[in-house]
């Protein structure tokens, strides 16, 4: 089978490219004007597309530790998305130089603690200190970079030599990989996300973080399939892939109320003065009305939506409850962020939008620029043939 | 697809999945006479040995419950501070080991797993039998059972309504609607092959027998319509009790403020703990009965080799809720949570029971990464029985140390079971057998309708590529 190279990439690479620029700088210069919450709004947008590539890295790993079939034809697309990591981790210097300014445990009496919470800051120092901070960091990083950077290049040398021994390689690495990309994907959920609120100490935490990342790791794939939908391999796309996407769409979406209902359920009902302010803060004032909007908007109205065989089936309303989950996962790090940086209420900030907006083309840019560089279906599969007659019963 | 191409991609897929979910075609009658032959046969002598143990255990089982109720539960090691020990540990193990059976039946079917047709009855056999035993326990720790009918909201003339706000209240509902979909799920799939040993009895007594059990079942395209939708659906409803029922079984803990059980990880970990015991027990029991049956062409390595990988997978996912909990306990800077996590649980009397718990959950599955052993029976089934074991300490550790020393120092004690707690547990490993036997005997344990279903699939898809679908 041939397939041919992806034809309208190269606008979306410029395109997005010039955008990423233009936001990031924007996002450079709130930073100048006011350093400590245009960092948190970069920190916010980083934590957000970052944590999806991550996901969506998982999500590679899983099909091969499940040798699915089905998902073979959609396979490199997938593959494309955590390829973004490289760039991600220098896009993280912002946050590393910008440290003291985004977390309180950095210098805890300059950034004003004081009682029980200076003492919870002085109690973590050995895990929360700046080295060991940057060193975990360039672990987690690595560990992403060098599976994603396998399991790419072997499914591209694959469509050259074809034979199984790359597809035996993959699911050895897909699979062995799994517990690491866990492990690690939940401690730079501590590090990024549950540290920044000293009161936030909850153990599901790291699961909360894949959950929503996770679900909008295949939102995002939806999408760029649907983009795609036009360019001759996708074509062959038939209602049957859309529908098993819908599937796990609806089963993570899901999957993230569960957790978050466990998290909410077993804070608020013990009531420990502990860890209870976590949650007063989100379920008060304006929070409470975000949280409100995450528990219908984020679950209840996509839920029964994905509910609908029909939507399932049809690539269009699903790319629409697709970028739906993602939007309303932005809400949901937002929440988690800032209801503790900003009690009193949510404070939208320019800086946000830019950042956001930033980041996602620069992601964007590059993963099309990487699909670009290879043929757009691993044809050198020997399941692609499996994946392309897919048709459950 | 050239006939050759097609071929040689099978020769190719071949070294990826070199072992089938299936031996072989055999045909409808083949099929039948395999797995029937079990029903038809004469009892065997290893069989009757086995329901003789079996029986024996269940009888202790029975004279414990007497004397239990007849005195009280003070006969029980319980005490204060340990007030629950034996009772809900061996709830909470029973109740685990019931959910490889609906995720198989339930989750497989819906992600069209092949691999689940041979196997799924006698896991959802196990997961009756094993929620049978789970439910005597509760039942006897309320102290006077004759009164457990004021847990369900029947219109009651006392005017007394049980507290809705307890978890414990939960799990009445929560595992009562368990066990019932399980039986109709049980049930609604067995109906094909009681039909089916029905018209092939040679008896008049077993004609009738299983001719009432089939309940009028004929085999029409009407029928299988409609048995196709229940099916679907039932599997449907039991999705998310696998997620539901120990989930609220997590509640009974993780809504206190105990240290070692307020964790927020509570309710995935302890699905996921579920999941591992139960393959863990459906391993133990399928590889003897494999053998003893010779269907070995029916449940093949690949059925063994799958089950082993699921074990591994949730035996990490434990893994992981233990690390969160270790590093949250730390974390989180409160005293109390460190000390029952670094100190008590690590280092204190019961710190043998933790470290098996660490050896068996922790360290063995680990040995799953290897072929070998994920292909050897021996090395399967031990392994299944140290996973048996490690989930008991599991839920033994959870319970046991975090009440004997809890916030007042003064108020530590040590909790050791009784004859009594020991006879009860050992009784309910005879009775779970005792029903389990019974199973093997008076039940195809392989579902024939779904074999033969199975079959056709298998052909239609090694037919496909050549016939230019690809």
């Amino acid at each position: 089978m041939n397939a041919p190279q992806i034809q309208g990439g190269r606008g979306v690479v410029t395109r997005a490219g010039g955008v990423a620029l233009l936001a990031l700088a924007a996002t450079g210069a709130g930073i100048a004007l006011d350093p400590q919450r245009a960092l948190w709004a970069y920190h916010a947008a980083f934590t957000y597309w970052a944590g999806i590539a991550v996901a969506a890295l998982i999500l590679l790993g899983s099909f091969h530790a499940t040798k699915a079939r089905w998902p073979v034809v959609l396979r490199r697309v997938l593959e494309a998305i955590p390829r973004t990591l490289i760039l991600f981790l220098v896009l993280f210097a912002p946050v590393a130089l910008g440290m003291n300014k985004i977390f309180a445990w950095v210098d805890p009496q300059g950034s004003g603690l004081t009682g029980e919470l200076l003492h919870l800051a002085h109690h973590r120092h050995a895990y929360l200190n700046v080295p060991f901070f940057l060193v975990r960091q360039l672990l987690y990083f690595g560990t992403w970079i060098v599976v994603g950077g396998l399991l790419w290049r072997w499914s591209v040398r694959q469509d050259a030599e074809k034979g199984v021994g790359l597809t035996v390689s993959q699911r050895r690495l897909g699979t062995g990989a799994l517990p690491l990309l866990a492990i690690t994907l939940t401690f730079a959920a501590v590090d990024w996300q549950e540290s920044l609120d000293l009161h936030h100490n909850s153990t599901i935490f790291g699961v909360y973080y894949f959950a929503g990342s996770f679900l909008s790791a295949v939102a995002v794939l939806v999408l760029a399939l649907y983009a795609l939908r036009r360019e001759e391999p996708f074509r062959m796309l038939s209602a049957d892939h859309w529908h098993a996407l819908g599937k796990l769409l609806l089963a993570f979406t899901a999957f993230w109320a569960y957790i978050a209902f466990s998290q909410y359920m077993l804070i608020w009902i013990a009531n420990l003065p502990e860890e209870a302010p976590y949650f007063i803060h989100r379920t008060k004032g304006p929070w409470g009305a975000v949280g409100a909007a995450l528990f219908l908007l984020h679950f209840v109205v996509p839920f029964f939506a994905l509910l609908s065989r029909d939507l399932k089936r049809d690539p269009r309303k699903l790319a629409f409850v697709a970028a739906w989950q993602l939007v309303f996962h932005y809400l949901d790090i937002y929440f988690t962020m800032f209801g503790g940086l900003m009690p009193a209420g949510p404070q939208p900030h320019w800086t946000d939008l830019t950042a956001l907006v930033g980041l996602g083309a620069a992601g964007l840019a590059f993963g099309a620029w990487q699909l670009r560089r290879a043929a757009p279906v691993p044809v050198g599969d020997p399941y692609l043939q499996d994946s392309l007659r897919y048709q459950p019963q | 697809m050239a006939m050759s191409e097609a071929a040689a991609k099978v020769d190719k897929l071949d070294v990826l999945e070199p072992v089938p979910v299936l031996v072989g075609r055999p045909g409808d009658r083949e099929i039948n006479d395999q797995l029937f032959q079990p029903v038809w046969t004469q009892t065997r002598r290893t069989w009757l040995a086995l329901f003789a143990i079996c029986v024996s255990l269940a009888g202790l089982l029975f004279l414990a419950i007497a004397y239990t109720v007849a005195t009280g539960i003070g006969v029980w090691g319980n005490n204060v501070p340990v007030g629950w020990a034996f009772d809900i540990i061996n709830f909470v193990w029973w109740i685990g080991i019931g959910h490889a059976g609906t995720l198989i039946s339930a989750i497989l079917l819906l992600f069209q797993q092949k691999w689940r047709t041979s196997i799924n009855r006698f896991a959802e056999a196990m997961t009756l039998f094993a929620v049978m035993q789970a439910l005597i326990f509760p039942a006897l720790h309320t102290g006077r059972p004759w009164f457990d009918f004021w847990l369900f909201p029947y219109p009651s003339t006392l005017a007394l309504w049980p507290n809705f706000k307890s978890p414990l209240m939960w799990d009445v509902f929560a595992v009562n609607t368990y066990f019932l979909v399980s039986l109709l799920f049980w049930y609604v799939g067995l109906l094909p092959d009681l039909a089916a040993l029905r018209d092939t009895s040679k008896s008049r007594t077993a004609r009738i027998a299983y001719g009432i059990f089939a309940l009028g079942w004929r085999g029409s395209a009407r029928l299988w319509r409609h048995y196709r939708i229940a099916y679907l659906l039932l599997a449907g409803i039991s999705t998310p009790l696998v997620l539901s029922v120990h989930t609220i079984v997590s509640f009974d803990f993780a809504v206190s403020v105990l240290p070692g059980w307020h964790t927020t990880i509570f309710p995935p970990y302890f699905v996921a703990g579920a999941i591992f015991s139960g393959f863990a027990m459906v391993l133990t029991l399928v590889i003897p009965a494999r053998k003893a049956f010779g269907f070995e062409n029916v449940i093949t390595g690949k059925h063994l080799e799958n089950m082993a990988k699921v074990m591994l997978a949730t035996g990490m996912m434990v893994s992981y809720g233990y690390l969160m909990e270790h590093f949250h306990a730390w974390y989180g800077g409160n005293r109390f949570e460190f000390d029952t996590f670094f100190k008590t649980r690590m280092f204190g009397p019961y710190a043998p029971v933790y470290w098996t718990m660490i050896a068996c959950n922790v360290i063995t599955p680990h040995i799953f990464w290897w072929k070998k052993a994920r292909t050897s029976l021996w090395v399967l089934w031990i392994a299944s029985i140290l996973v048996n074991v490690g989930m008991w300490t599991e839920r033994f550790i959870i319970i046991v140390t975090s009440l004997h020393r809890d916030y007042l120092p003064s108020s530590w004690a040590q909790y050791t079971p009784t004859w009594v707690d020991w006879s009860i547990y050992a009784g309910t490993i005879g009775m779970f057998g005792t029903l389990f036997l019974l199973f093997l005997r008076f039940v195809p344990s392989v579902s024939a309708s779904e074999v033969k279903e199975l079959r056709r699939e298998l052909e239609h898809e090694a037919h496909a590529p050549a016939a230019g679908h690809g």
